[in-house]
């Protein structure tokens, strides 16, 4: 009793203060009721515990704004005094006038309810009255600088948001019950509402505001994310970003800002599915633990009846309590449910223009050669001031760690480009019917930025390819008794200061005779031509071959692997290609760490020096006389393993002669390019080394044989050879 | 109201931040400040007198209303204002926050006037 006269003098206190949008009065108010209702639930009569709750349910609407009698409240209170009072002199109370406050509490509800609930009509009616309205908004609307700003910041941030999104959804497909997950793919959709309804962009405000409403059902467990909900929200993503970019052009040409993208099936996509899980309303654990065998469905639907009566009980409470289920069970389910790994780490990121990155690492360039020669300079070689000296050596590591920081500011994770084939495997095995579960590892090796957006395209086709022609369908894997589900796994590590790559899969592996059936009738090969099995699969890198006998949306139109080969060797690559008949196969990429660097031989010629990429040399070695043939119209051939390689002499090319007239007396370097090899003859090999390539400058681009510059160690500057300029050039005037 | 105050913005997204930040600039607000999350904003908090927080419901790290709780439980910080601004527009959310005592909130999308008769509710 003594408690309920504290509280209800507290609330008399708080109605006298309550002014409609006093909401801190307001939520006095609630708290102290559910006090009220809490400790003295058991000494009040069910009248005036209706009264209570009646006088909560007005107390929320007001502080949602639905309703604003204060008097009401006032009354309500009074009321309630009134029957205390009553109830300590131990009169009966008249249950009339209470019933009527109830009424009068309760009465607005029908109405007010009602513009609640139809929050979804309300929004219907908007959307009729508001196309035409819309397009006037936001296309006559004059854009201030300001908001043009907040419109570029928005369409950056939410664009980088929504790809974050389809990375995790895919992870969400694989752990649905990760509330983690949901919860970041969530707040962007939340933050993205927020901003463009501030912003009055109304297509993209409903439609995230739809994605949001269907992720706060599988959040708060009411439906479960099966692949028709991750479809849907990838479909949205898809629209989402359309709109965006729509109003990324929007800001540039001061037209349209969302563009007439329509937005109406896709809503009502997601309302049909949210009205689904009205119906079915499903509870995750009870699920779980069903699935897992440890309780029977009744038993569960029982524990969900009783905990309807006791709602603070969780369902695994019930269910151990009433002994259907160990408490083991149940705990393992719900670490099922939660996964707990808790919050992933957010790193800071400044965002740099590339441009701006490039000119920092090729000033550090220039950093390093300036200071390589400051080093040689006569005065300072010839000085013999200690501090100096030691000043020097002091900048010399400065300068060589700001190069490596340099460097290592151009290398990003090849996480995104793996991730991105994740969305591409889904979506290709979903319209191709068959089940393909990707796997990788490595996805933090680090590789030139330049290099990730040029590796995109040709992992797109070799992953494609994998999917397409290597898996076999879910039959066809049954009948050879592997499981139905193929795998195709992505790995990058480093090795030997390359980047390796490699995409695996474990279906059909390379068809032997079908490569070669096909490059004969393509006249690739000579019919009898005995081959070894890589130089077989390695004709699927030729120019318009394709094996495939469907033609589907995305591979087999003949153009291939020949153009993946291409750009990997444009990214001084190679591609290797392993296959077990009938196990799958293995195309293995090989990149260099960056394309600002290069691994080259320097070569000497004369009084050149010249880098040959390591990559297109064969051999380097000191012919016999006996190896040299000149042939009529062939030109000079040295015979290298048993094989004539055409010799080419710098002079030919860049009109440089080597000290040395005949290849017995210098150096030939055996190099291979797309397929042609020759041997370069050299005055000396001077040694190896890594150099940083540099452009020859705007004005000499159009050089043939030569891909750039560097300066060595020794402060001279070598030209960078161009295998694929050099056989051009020889081919030219031989 | 006291234009000198220092008010903390918090919101992990930082476009909404500059909305919210330029909508007060407009109003005459001299000192705004502001936080990624509610970590963040707690430590603001300790460093700096502050007369007005806004906050975001839904943020990583720690939600608004984790912030709201933690600075409703703390002495020092009973009676500082604190508006909500969310999208979490639903009627159980609203309620949790006035619940646990947040002196006004806000519901996304919103204009700069709702904000100012939202300001001018507390501050009178």
């Amino acid at each position: 009793m003594e408690q309920m006269r504290k509280h209800l003098e507290a609330l008399a206190l708080e109605a006298v203060d309550l002014e409609p949008e006093d909401i801190p009065t307001m939520g006095k108010i609630v708290n102290t009721l559910s006090e009220l209702q809490f400790e003295c639930g058991d000494i009040l009569k069910p009248v005036c515990k209706d009264m209570i709750v009646a006088l909560q349910g007005y107390m929320e609407r007001m502080i949602l704004g639905e309703a604003q009698d204060v008097k009401l409240v006032s009354d309500a209170v009074s009321c309630l005094q009134a029957v205390y009072r009553s109830m300590t002199r131990g009169e009966e109370i008249r249950e009339e006038d209470i019933k009527l406050i109830i009424l009068r509490l309760n009465g607005s509800e029908g109405a007010t309810s009602r513009a609640s609930c139809d929050i979804l009509k309300l929004e219907k009616s908007d959307e009729e009255e508001g196309p035409e309205e819309e397009g006037h908004n936001t296309t006559q609307r004059e854009l201030t600088k300001e908001d043009i700003e907040l419109l570029r910041d928005f369409v950056s941030e939410s664009l980088e948001s929504l790809s974050t999104i389809e990375v995790t959804l895919i992870d969400l497909e694989q752990n649905p019950e990760d509330s983690e997950i949901i919860n970041s793919i969530f707040r962007p959709f939340h933050t993205i509402k927020g901003v463009s309804g501030f912003l009055s962009l109304q297509k993209i405000n409903k439609l995230a505001h739809c994605c949001e409403n269907l992720l706060d059902k599988a959040r708060s467990g009411e439906i479960r994310i099966d692949e028709t909900i991750t479809d849907l929200i990838l479909e949205s993503v898809d629209t989402l970003k359309q709109l965006i970019e729509a109003v990324q052009k929007g800001i540039e040409t001061g037209v349209s800002l969302e563009g007439n993208i329509d937005i109406d099936p896709i809503v009502k996509q997601i309302e049909v599915v949210h009205a689904r899980s009205e119906q079915i309303g499903n509870k995750p654990l009870g699920e779980i633990l069903v699935e897992d065998g440890v309780v029977s469905k009744e038993e569960v639907s029982k524990a969900l009846e009783e905990q309807k009566r006791a709602p603070e009980k969780k369902v695994g409470e019930v269910l151990v309590e009433k002994g259907a289920a160990k408490a083991q069970a149940v705990a393992s389910a719900l670490r099922e449910q939660k996964k707990f790994g808790g919050g992933r780490g957010t790193e800071l990121h400044v965002k740099v223009d590339t441009k701006k990155l490039d000119t920092l690492v090729d000033m550090t360039g220039e950093l390093v050669i300036a200071q390589s020669m400051l080093r040689q300079n006569e005065a300072i070689v010839s000085s013999t001031d200690q501090k100096l000296f030691q000043t020097m050596s002091q900048l010399n590591q400065i300068t060589s760690t700001l190069q490596k920081v340099a460097m290592s500011m151009r290398m990003v994770p090849i996480r995104s480009t793996f991730q991105k084939m994740v969305r591409l495997v889904r979506d290709l095995a979903r319209s191709s019917g068959k089940q393909v579960q990707l796997t990788m590892s490595g996805e933090d090796t680090e590789i030139d930025r330049n290099v990730v957006d040029e590796l995109y395209e040709p992992m797109v086709h070799m992953v494609r390819n994998a999917v397409d022609h290597g898996i076999e369908t879910p039959e066809e894997r049954k009948a050879v008794g592997k499981p139905h589900e193929g795998k195709v796994e992505l790995r990058a590590y480093h090795q030997s200061g390359n980047i390796i790559i490699e995409i695996e899969d474990d279906g059909r592996g390379l068809d032997k005779e079908r490569i070669l059936e096909k490059a004969k009738e393509k006249n690739l090969i000579e019919a009898e031509s005995s081959l070894t099995d890589s130089e077989i699969y390695n004709l699927i890198f030729q120019p318009g071959f394709s094996t495939a006998k469907k033609v589907t949306e995305v591979s087999g139109r003949g153009v291939g692997m020949d153009v993946v080969k291409r750009s990997i060797e444009k990214l001084r690559g190679r591609v290797e290609i392993e296959s077990r008949p009938g196990r799958g196969s293995t195309f293995v990429i090989h990149l260099p760490l960056t394309l600002a660097i290069i691994e080259g031989m320097v070569v000497r010629v004369g009084e050149e020096r010249y880098i040959v990429p390591t990559l297109s040399i064969l051999e380097s070695l000191k012919p016999d006389r006996s190896k040299y043939t000149s042939v009529h119209g062939r030109g000079e051939l040295i015979k290298v393993r048993d094989k004539l390689i055409p010799l080419v002499r710098f002079e030919k090319v860049f009109d440089i002669s080597c000290d040395c007239k005949d290849p017995w007396d210098g150096l030939v370097v055996a190099v291979e390019y797309d397929g042609a090899q020759f041997c370069l003859l050299v005055d000396e090999v001077v040694g190896k080394e890594e150099v940083v390539i540099k452009s020859l400058g705007s004005s000499l681009i159009q050089v043939k044989g030569v891909a750039g510059g560097t300066i060595l160690g020794d402060g001279r500057v070598a030209l960078i050879l161009d295998m694929a300029g050099i056989c051009e050039l020889s081919s030219a005037s031989a | 109201m006291d234009m000198g105050m220092t008010v903390l913005v918090v919101d992990d997204f930082a476009t909404m931040r500059r909305i919210i930040k330029g909508v007060l600039k407009d109003l005459g607000f001299k000192n705004v400040i502001e936080a990624e999350n509610g970590k963040v904003a707690l430590s603001e908090l300790k460093k700096e007198e502050i007369g007005l927080v806004i906050a975001d419901w839904n943020m990583p790290e720690m939600t608004g209303i984790d912030l709201l709780k933690a600075l409703r439980s703390d002495d020092r910080f009973k009676e500082l204002p604190f508006i909500m601004v969310t999208a979490e527009g639903q009627k159980a959310n609203v309620i949790e926050a006035v619940k646990a005592g947040v002196t006004n909130y806000i519901v996304k999308p919103f204009t700069p006037d709702t904000l100012k008769q939202k300001l001018e509710a507390i501050f009178g």
